[in-house]
């Protein structure tokens, strides 16, 4: 059996403190809510929170609202998702040649991403506003429509509205973490695909798209996670609406844990999501990581 | 052993008794203090903080009673307030909105004030619906912070384009005339209204409703938005028609929130609009408005069988169960209660100072006859209509414990009906179930 080592003993006193203030901001927090998921815990009845076991999740899983709000994350993750890995593989391949001015377009690619999400969904709420959104005004002048369109208000355009939002923050990281895997490409590959007669769009399919798959691996990863739990965009720009268009699961969870005060039903709504984010991750990464 | 015992009690005693005097002596210069700086906990939203202060101020130099005031945003609220109570924090007084009376009496965040007899002498100068506003199961929670109601606000200047001289008497007329102004090209949507889902969307739907003649919920607490008689239904139906078949209304209106409908009708984009009465100062502003001098007030129109009535709400000031436990503490909260809400130094001042600076309406029935009131409001509206509309209005009927939770569906419900996604009696059975499915589960 080995000794702990003084320097082992004075690691673990230095990393103490540290270890304590996790426990308490995090491990705690998640613990208690797991704790209040198994309680009939409503703010507007402090004296009456009687246990009541699994019910709570009994009870989310079969409300309609809940698992409608499933399919719409579903439908705004995948549409999110997708769109972001294309569009930021565009541009990382683009940002990978060489061109004047390529260093200033990609600090301006930068921009989105450095906005503050609210600051991001107030500027898209006015963009598609209806009577004096920046978008209508440049589909008049352009000639496109000669009446405002009503943008958000149409259910059927909501979630594409807000996905389009989304991706638009979201593609400038996925771009330079996909440029970073592209720079990581030995150009011997290319210039053996060169000599084998290959032309440029056989050396993106064959070449540059399968050493791009740890980077995919970690962007679809990450922007799914972004786009499951997303709440700020729908918040700032439809408060799930209309008609229950946006209502989405992050949504979801806040009106049943801050509006109707149901800190139980809350909590087990949030479990539920983590589970299922968990499960999506792991998928993801088995199987992508078997095709590394 | 047995004799030791009470010589040791005897030593302990004198010596617990020489330390109290000892400690008592120490903290003597400090016991006024101490009691003097037990502060009465005032808690706001973030508005009309500088008045506040001011007036808070004047009450400390006139009572020496010292106030801990505090304020949070307005959207984070209840929330915050909500979560502090649970938490145990020290609130005395505090401002609340009528929405949240039933579930902060019930949850025994707020106490009764009908013991403090100088306060509910007010109740009789005060509006029917402010007062009936601040009731919970016959007990009274509250003066008056500010109250006001939904008014039905109209561009004189395009109406008058349009070739109409009088604005709507009727909700057909607000059609027929929006309309016409339609078909002369002056507006693609004459009428804007905000039915998105937020705060002020209950008061938009309640002020309709009233005007067609109807309720939400009757007198014992039970829905009969879906009763095809209660107005609800002839209500949403004129929404629902407003926007796909006369298409004077946007559908765009389902995301449109308060905010907005100030937004667009200071840009002159709107001829009809529902808002809080004292957004009309903004509207005539110049330094707001681009159609300033141009938007008065009518009267609510009228549905079938309806009348001009409308709804009014009330944010008021409640006082804490912590507050009345103590008597010192009690009466010296009911003084601050007072001193806002009621009469500071023999006059309504405070009432008087939010009309002045921010435009807020009034509870008092007397103010609409004060000189400077008169000409305040007078400056941009017209005073007597003010009033007239005021006397037609009611406080919400669906003010439940279970109302937050019941406003979520049925503004969902109601918006599905206007955007077509479903019909409008589905849409109101929808929400009447619900409804009753909260009120059962208390």
């Amino acid at each position: 059996m080995q000794r702990i080592t003084h320097d082992e003993r004075a690691a673990f006193g230095l990393l103490a403190p540290l270890a304590l203030v996790l426990m308490a901001v995090t491990a705690f927090p998640i613990l208690y809510s797991l704790w209040i998921s198994l309680f009939a815990v409503n703010l507007r009845r402090p004296a009456r929170q009687p246990f009541v076991g699994l019910d709570n999740y009994v009870h989310v899983l079969g409300d309609p609202q809940f698992l409608e709000s499933v399919g719409r994350t579903a439908l705004f993750s995948a549409m999110s998702v997708s769109a972001v890995l294309v569009i930021a593989t565009l541009v990382a391949v683009l940002l990978d040649q060489e061109f004047p001015g390529r260093r200033i377009l990609s600090a301006c690619l930068l921009i989105p991403w450095a906005i503050p999400s609210v600051a991001n969904g107030l500027m898209w709420k006015w963009i598609y506003d209806a009577n004096y959104g920046a978008l209508n005004g440049l589909l008049m002048q352009l000639g496109f429509i000669t009446q405002g369109m009503v943008w958000l208000g149409d259910a059927g355009r909501t979630i594409p509205l807000i996905a389009n939002a989304f991706i638009w923050k979201e593609v400038p990281l996925a771009a330079i973490l996909l440029l970073v895997t592209l720079k990581g490409i030995p150009a011997d590959l290319y210039a053996a695909a060169q000599v084998d007669g290959a032309p440029a769009w056989r050396r993106f399919l064959h070449v540059t798209l399968p050493a791009l798959r740890p980077g995919f691996l970690l962007v679809a990863l990450y922007e799914l996670l972004m786009a499951v739990r997303h709440f700020d965009l729908f918040f700032l720009l439809t408060e799930g609406g209309p008609g229950g268009a946006s209502d989405v699961l992050a949504w979801r969870i806040y009106v049943e844990t801050f509006r109707n005060l149901s800190f139980g039903t809350g909590a087990a709504m949030s479990y539920l999501l983590a589970i299922a984010t968990l499960a999506m991750s792991y998928a993801l990464i088995r199987s992508m990581a078997q095709k590394l | 052993m047995r004799a030791a015992r009470p010589s040791a009690q005897r030593l302990l005693s004198r010596r617990s008794m020489l330390a109290s005097a000892a400690g008592a002596a120490l903290a003597m210069p400090f016991a006024g203090r101490a009691r003097a700086a037990e502060a009465i906990n005032f808690a706001t939203w973030s508005a009309a903080v500088d008045e506040v202060k001011a007036h808070l101020a004047a009450f400390t130099t006139k009572t020496g009673v010292d106030v801990a005031y505090s304020n949070s945003p307005f959207a984070q609220y209840r929330e915050t307030m909500i979560t502090k109570f649970t938490g145990g924090a020290p609130i005395d007084m505090l401002w609340v909105s009528d929405s949240w009376l039933p579930e902060f009496a019930q949850a025994g965040w707020l106490a009764p004030i009908d013991q403090f007899k100088n306060l509910t002498a007010y109740d009789a100068g005060t509006s029917d619906f402010c007062n009936e506003s601040m009731m919970y199961e016959g007990k009274q929670y509250g003066l008056t912070y500010y109250t006001d109601y939904m008014g039905f606000l109209y561009n004189a200047e395009i109406l008058a384009k349009a070739g109409f001289t009088k604005p709507p008497e009727s909700w057909e007329e607000v059609t027929s005339q929006a309309a016409a102004i339609k078909a002369k090209g002056l507006l693609q949507y004459p009428v804007v209204f905000g039915m998105a889902q937020e705060s002020w969307m209950i008061e938009f739907i309640s002020a309709m409703v009233y005007s067609h003649g109807g309720r939400l919920v009757d007198g014992a607490g039970t829905a009969v938005l879906q009763d095809a008689k209660s107005g609800a239904v002839s209500t949403l139906s004129w929404l629902a028609d407003a926007v796909n078949k006369h298409q004077i209304l946007s559908p765009g209106c389902v995301t449109t929130g308060e905010l907005e409908v100030l937004k667009t009708a200071s840009a002159g984009k709107a001829v009809f609009v529902l808002l809080p009465k004292y957004r009309l100062r903004v509207l005539n502003d110049p330094a707001q408005s681009q159609v300033a001098g141009q938007f008065r007030q009518a009267l609510m129109p009228m549905g079938d069988g309806g009348s001009h009535s409308t709804v009014g709400w009330m944010r008021f000031y409640g006082m804490t169960p912590r507050a009345v436990a103590n008597a010192t503490r009690g009466e010296n909260t009911a003084k601050l209660m007072e001193w806002f809400g009621g009469k500071a130094d023999d006059e309504y001042r405070f009432q008087k100072t939010l009309l002045l600076d921010l435009a807020l309406g009034f509870g008092v029935k007397a103010l609409y006859d004060d000189p400077q009131v008169r000409a305040s409001l007078g400056a941009y509206g017209d005073v007597d209509l003010m009033a007239r509309q005021q006397a037609l209005a009611h406080k919400k009927d669906t003010i439940a414990p279970w109302f937050g939770e019941w406003n979520d569906s049925f503004g969902t419900a109601w918006q599905q009906a206007i955007t077509g996604k479903t019909g409008v009696d589905a849409a109101l059975k929808l929400a009447a179930a619900k409804w009753a499915e909260l009120k059962k589960a208390g």
